[in-house]
């Protein structure tokens, strides 16, 4: 007997057959089990399908896409990132020249940028960055890819779907994330200089930078790395899961859409405060 | 007898669309089969091609059972051409012909290039629209590339989901005749579904479905 569409990145919906209050209380938990664990399922097929690239010619169609996600996702986000982490910097901690005595900045910037920017803000803003303009363009796609039957097409042709429609978004918005965060620290770290020097000419550049540069450990480099890793990839997979859910309606692109952000912003948040509070313990 | 076809199941859940299909099919020959709107002809042809799970029945192509064969294999030996789509949206239409030789095979880059450039000049395809992508082509120009990439892999079997689509008769009659040619080259058997009239009298064999069945006209 046929499924009406069969393609490998068939995801049942589940229904449970609870009734009553129970039910009510119940479904949201439930759903949330099987969406993690579906979730975590497409993790393993991604996985399993990188084995792919261990020949030459895959690796080249991979890299193209691979390219094609790290440019629309990390290097067209430079011009937003910076705009945003340039009225940080020149908004929120140049202000903090005025409200600190100048001994304790010129002793505490390092710290005090470390921990809100380096490790708080950057990650935070660039994953908001990541989910708004990127995420929701990758299930919006891969919902009219759906659509287009294309998943089916790959499959016709013996090609795993998973190994161009999924794969690159897996690899690249991790590297994606950690380019952001790049980014935005260093514009807010030169926008904030650049207002402050405004103000006191006599603030040393290279002082500041080697303030800064002595309180960001390994550990914290480590910590943000993990943060990009698992957050970009998560991001990443929960669009696709989202987006594969598209059957037949052009409706079903947009409350896919609706759903991924929400997980995503969710599960990057949670991501974010755990190991921030992993850092705060180091 | 090269495509073999004994005790083929169709169904959908409430929908018999075949029901111990028996079909032989010879070497090099052209077979058309009459199709109407929602008789199952797509899907017949996807499930000769092994594009469906859960039918029954067995499809054999010189020997090879296509239905439990690898679909990395299968893709070598066995053409579909979509009659809507079918395409890659994320490549255009040189990497979308392409896609199945670099996936599958180790055929260098000069050699895939040649042979397309060779096809788009046989069946008359303009190279130009080889840079183009899938949204930018006419339905005409998307079932050519859709023939083009099932030819690249050069198929035992070419699957053709309503060719005429759109298209004039001496541009149908050209694509028949030099499908005949490629057959010369390439002994491949070629199914074609259809309502065309054309198509139906220059096939060596047709067919038309009836009660779950395939029924030869002439």
């Amino acid at each position: 007997m046929l499924d009406q569409q069969s393609d490998n990145l068939k995801i049942p919906e589940e229904t449970l057959s609870w009734s009553g209050t129970g039910k009510a209380i119940l479904n949201p938990f439930a759903n949330f089990y099987h969406v993690s664990m579906e979730i975590i399922g497409l993790i393993s097929v991604a996985l399993k399908a990188s084995t792919l690239l261990l020949n030459k010619r895959r690796r080249q169609l991979f890299y193209a896409l691979f390219q094609r996600q790290v440019y629309n996702a990390g290097v067209s986000a430079l011009y937003v990132n910076g705009v945003i982490g340039f009225l940080i910097g020149t908004l929120l901690i140049s202000r903090l020249f005025d409200y600190l005595p100048r001994q304790i900045i010129e002793d505490q910037f390092g710290q005090i940028f470390m921990v809100v920017v380096f490790r708080e803000l950057g990650p935070l803003i660039s994953g908001i960055i990541l989910i708004a303009r990127s995420a929701t363009a990758i299930t919006s796609e891969i919902g009219y890819l759906r659509l287009q039957r294309e998943f089916q097409v790959l499959n016709g042709l013996g090609i795993n779907p998973v190994f161009l429609f999924l794969l690159p978004v897996f690899f690249a918005f991790p590297v994606s994330l950690f380019l952001m965060f790049i980014y935005f620290d260093v514009i807010v770290f030169l926008s904030s200089f650049a207002v402050v020097w405004i103000s006191d000419p006599s603030i040393s550049f290279t002082g500041l930078l080697a303030n800064i540069l002595s309180q960001i450990t390994l550990n914290e480099i480590a910590i943000n790395a993990v943060k990009a890793i698992l957050g970009g990839m998560l991001i990443g997979i929960i669009s696709i899961y989202f987006g594969a859910k598209v059957v037949d309606s052009f409706t079903e692109v947009t409350e896919s859409i609706s759903k991924a952000t929400t997980a995503q912003l969710l599960v990057f948040f949670i991501i974010n405060v755990l190991l921030s509070l992993l850092a705060y313990t180091q | 007898m090269p495509l073999l076809v004994k005790n083929l199941n169709i169904e959908y859940p409430g929908k018999v669309l075949f029901k111990d299909l028996q079909v032989e099919i010879e070497d090099q020959k052209i077979v058309a089969v009459r199709t109407e709107v929602l008789d199952g002809g797509t899907t017949l042809l996807k499930g000769l091609a092994g594009m469906l799970d859960g039918i029954d029945g067995e499809v054999r192509l010189d020997g090879i059972d296509l239905l439990h064969m690898d679909p990395a294999q299968r893709a070598l030996k066995v053409g579909y051409v979509y009659e809507q789509q079918g395409l890659v949206s994320l490549y255009d239409c040189f990497q979308n012909i392409a896609l199945p030789l670099q996936f599958h095979t180790t055929t260098g880059n000069e050699l895939v290039e040649s042979r397309i450039f060779s096809l788009c000049e046989k069946f008359n395809v303009d190279r130009q629209i080889l840079n183009e992508y899938p949204h930018a082509l006419n339905d005409v120009q998307c079932r050519m590339i859709n023939l083009l990439r099932a030819l690249v892999i050069e198929p035992k079997l070419l699957l053709i989901d309503e060719l005429e689509g759109g298209m004039s008769e001496r541009v149908l009659g050209d694509t028949i005749d030099t499908l005949r040619e490629e057959q010369k080259n390439n002994a491949m058997i070629v199914i074609i579904t259809t309502a065309d009239d054309l198509l139906l009298d220059q096939a060596d064999y047709s067919y038309q479905i009836e009660n779950n069945k395939l029924r030869e006209c002439h």
